[in-house]
């Protein structure tokens, strides 16, 4: 987050204000909140320092200084309060608000709309204007947050106690219970998550919403520790398959495949000059990969490994069975 | 002097200032020490002035009595963050809401996080313990989604290559963007494309260059977006339109599964316990075809009982794997 020379202005007006407070602002928080590294920070530092009103003599100039891991900054009464909000931050605001509204995290005619309301409020005419043009273009889908369990999720999200989950893991398509402290929902393509920290696998662990099949709110309280040290892009980095990934090779026609592109981005796929599309993908386990393929009936090859054809085909058979 | 350096001291001049004060003033303050002509030098306050008012800084020009002299300065009351009474449960919405994107490299994720400072300054936003919810799609490439945005908000065209499904080349093209969205985790714009001469979707990762926003005249937009246009038409491309909810289908689940009755992609209409412990539930299904591969999803575990129509298409999808399977 350094770049361009409007985004460093930008960012610079809001921090001036953080460390001209009487307390000064921590090292470590600034870097986290603005998403800088130190050397990032101190780069932004020895600009302000260069900086100040006319006459610009050294008593003119914000100067800082770094005290018990704070900064500090002296001459700076023009920038005590940061820079009204601008239109990329505005937009910013009702795209993600306007996303959540719609998917049902938040309930419509809510504290979220009275809130952007708020801020709508005190946008200029020309402003208001402008912005309510793009937001109605802009939409990211989300899957509805929705279904009996969402109450008693929310609760343990929001007073920090540990929930008791049955939960199907499609991977290995099996049912167990688990004590999990609850830390983020988490939506990706389009479906929602709760990410947690698992008792059962002592890990953090991503629950697909429609998948957990009862919740229980227990009495004990999430620990510390683990609420603290989680960091959302990180732990879901760690759900990529590693080494001792299967290869599986696929052969799409037509249609289903191009849907099959849609779904899976982490997939490599080739377009054949015949129409076929052919996806190539690691999964660490290959049942579910079995079941899940079968949807797509005569439009999908399964080139290999030799073990999903074998799986496939068994599957097929015995739902074939059941059909009769 | 660095520009970053000459805007803050600009800024600076101009928010403290408590006249407005005339471009001498400022040649000799701001500018001064930068070995340029007078005329060039003007011309360098233009750019900032242009620079400032796209960041929402707003310069205002204050002409005197006689019409004579042009003053300038930053009012006050426009540039600072203004006080927003927020109640503690809009506190909790707004932080949640600036955190969805933190992170996942949209070019929504930086200014989200800027406006919940700006927020926070007093104490507006809520502190650590607020639920969090996330978005943690990455788009492959962060910087192409920017300029997309950019040119959506200015009413700029775009121009760049791009392959489409299906096709081997990539063809350049030229397109009026009006709208943007996610679906699935991946992005897609739509607009007017100029070799079409048809609103088209663009799918982001079939790009195959950088994208060019229009340079010319950046202050004027190139096109209106035509009144009638609604994103929503554009992103249920996939399924087909206006699928009426008339059939009715019956599934039986096997106990242990028994709670996936209810996410299903139709409305449940209906759930009965059977005597065996299976749990048997009816929908009213809009779309067949999608309706199925929901249900094969689950393997031995749910079963379509009716329509035969229903289990046809299911059985259909099961040999055909099947003969793939054996003709390789």
């Amino acid at each position: 987050m350094s770049g361009k020379v409007s985004e460093r202005l930008n960012r610079l007006l809001v921090m001036v204000p953080y460390l001209a407070r009487a307390d000064g602002a921590d090292v470590k928080v600034l870097c986290r909140e603005f998403g800088l590294t130190e050397p990032e920070l101190m780069q932004d530092l020895d600009t302000l320092r260069m900086c100040g009103v006319p006459d610009y003599t050294p008593a003119d100039l914000m100067d800082y200084w770094i005290e018990g891991g704070r900064v500090h900054v002296m001459m700076a009464d023009y920038f005590a309060r940061p820079l009204n909000m601008t239109r990329p931050e505005v937009l910013s605001l009702f795209v993600a608000g306007s996303a959540l509204l719609r998917s049902g995290v938040f309930a419509e005619n809510g504290a979220l709309d009275s809130a952007l309301s708020k801020i709508e409020r005190m946008l200029s005419e020309e402003t208001k204007e402008e912005l309510e043009k793009v937001i109605s273009h802009i939409e990211v889908e989300m899957r509805a947050y929705e279904g009996n369990m969402r109450e008693i999720i929310d609760e343990g999200l929001e007073k920090g106690m540990n929930l008791e989950l049955d939960y199907w893991t499609f991977s290995r398509d099996e049912m167990t219970s688990r004590e999990v402290e609850p830390l983020s929902l988490v939506c990706s393509q389009g479906y929602w998550y709760l990410l947690g920290w698992c008792h059962l696998s002592d890990d953090y662990r991503l629950f697909r919403l429609d998948r957990i099949a009862r919740v229980r709110l227990t009495d004990n309280p999430c620990q510390e520790r683990v609420r603290e040290s989680f960091d959302v892009p990180r732990v879901v980095g760690e759900y990529k398959p590693g080494r001792k990934a299967h290869q599986v090779r696929l052969t799409f026609e037509g249609k289903q495949g191009r849907r099959i592109v849609e779904q899976w981005p982490a997939a490599q796929v080739t377009e054949k000059g015949d129409g076929t599309i052919s996806v190539e993908l690691r999964t660490r386990n290959l049942a579910w990969l079995a079941t899940y393929l079968l949807r797509f009936g005569g439009q999908v090859k399964i080139e290999g490994p030799k073990e999903l054809r074998k799986m496939v085909a068994k599957n097929a058979d015995e739902l074939l069975e059941a059909y009769s | 002097m660095d520009k970053i350096e000459r805007l803050i001291n600009l800024t600076a001049c101009l928010l403290e200032t408590k006249r407005p004060l005339d471009f001498a003033e400022l040649s000799d303050t701001v500018y001064r020490g930068l070995s340029r002509s007078q005329n060039s030098l003007k011309r360098m306050f233009e750019r900032d002035k242009d620079e400032l008012r796209e960041m929402g800084i707003e310069v205002e020009t204050v002409e005197s009595e006689w019409g004579d002299e042009t003053g300038y300065m930053i009012p006050r009351d426009r540039y600072y963050m203004p006080h927003i009474d927020l109640e503690p449960d809009e506190k909790v919405a707004l932080t949640m809401v600036s955190r969805l994107f933190l992170g996942s490299g949209t070019p929504f994720s930086v200014p989200a996080q800027l406006a919940l400072l700006k927020l926070a300054f007093e104490r507006q936003a809520a502190g650590e313990e607020v639920p969090h919810v996330h978005w943690v799609e990455t788009p492959r490439d962060s910087e192409l989604l920017g300029d997309i945005l950019d040119a959506l908000v200015r009413r700029k065209l775009l121009a760049f290559s791009y392959r489409s499904l299906g096709s081997d080349e990539a063809v350049a093209r030229e397109v009026e963007p009006y709208g943007l969205f996610n679906k699935s985790g991946a992005w897609y714009f739509v607009g007017q494309c100029h070799l079409r001469d048809e609103v088209r979707c663009f799918k982001l990762e079939r790009i195959t260059s950088d994208v060019e926003v229009n340079p010319k005249n950046p202050k004027t937009p190139d096109f209106e977006v035509p009144a009638g246009f609604d994103i929503h038409d554009e992103i249920d491309w996939e399924r087909p339109a206006g699928g009426k909810a008339d059939v009715k289908a019956k599934v039986v689940f096997k106990p242990r599964l028994s709670f996936a009755a209810a996410t299903g992609p139709a409305r449940l209409l209906a759930e009965k316990r059977r005597a065996d412990g299976r749990l048997e539930a009816t929908y009213e299904v809009a779309d067949p075809e999608q309706f199925v591969e929901w249900a094969l999803g689950f393997g031995t575990d749910a079963v379509i009982t009716s329509p035969a129509a229903l289990k046809e298409m299911a059985k259909d999808r099961l040999r055909g794997i099947l003969e793939g399977l054996g003709g390789s």
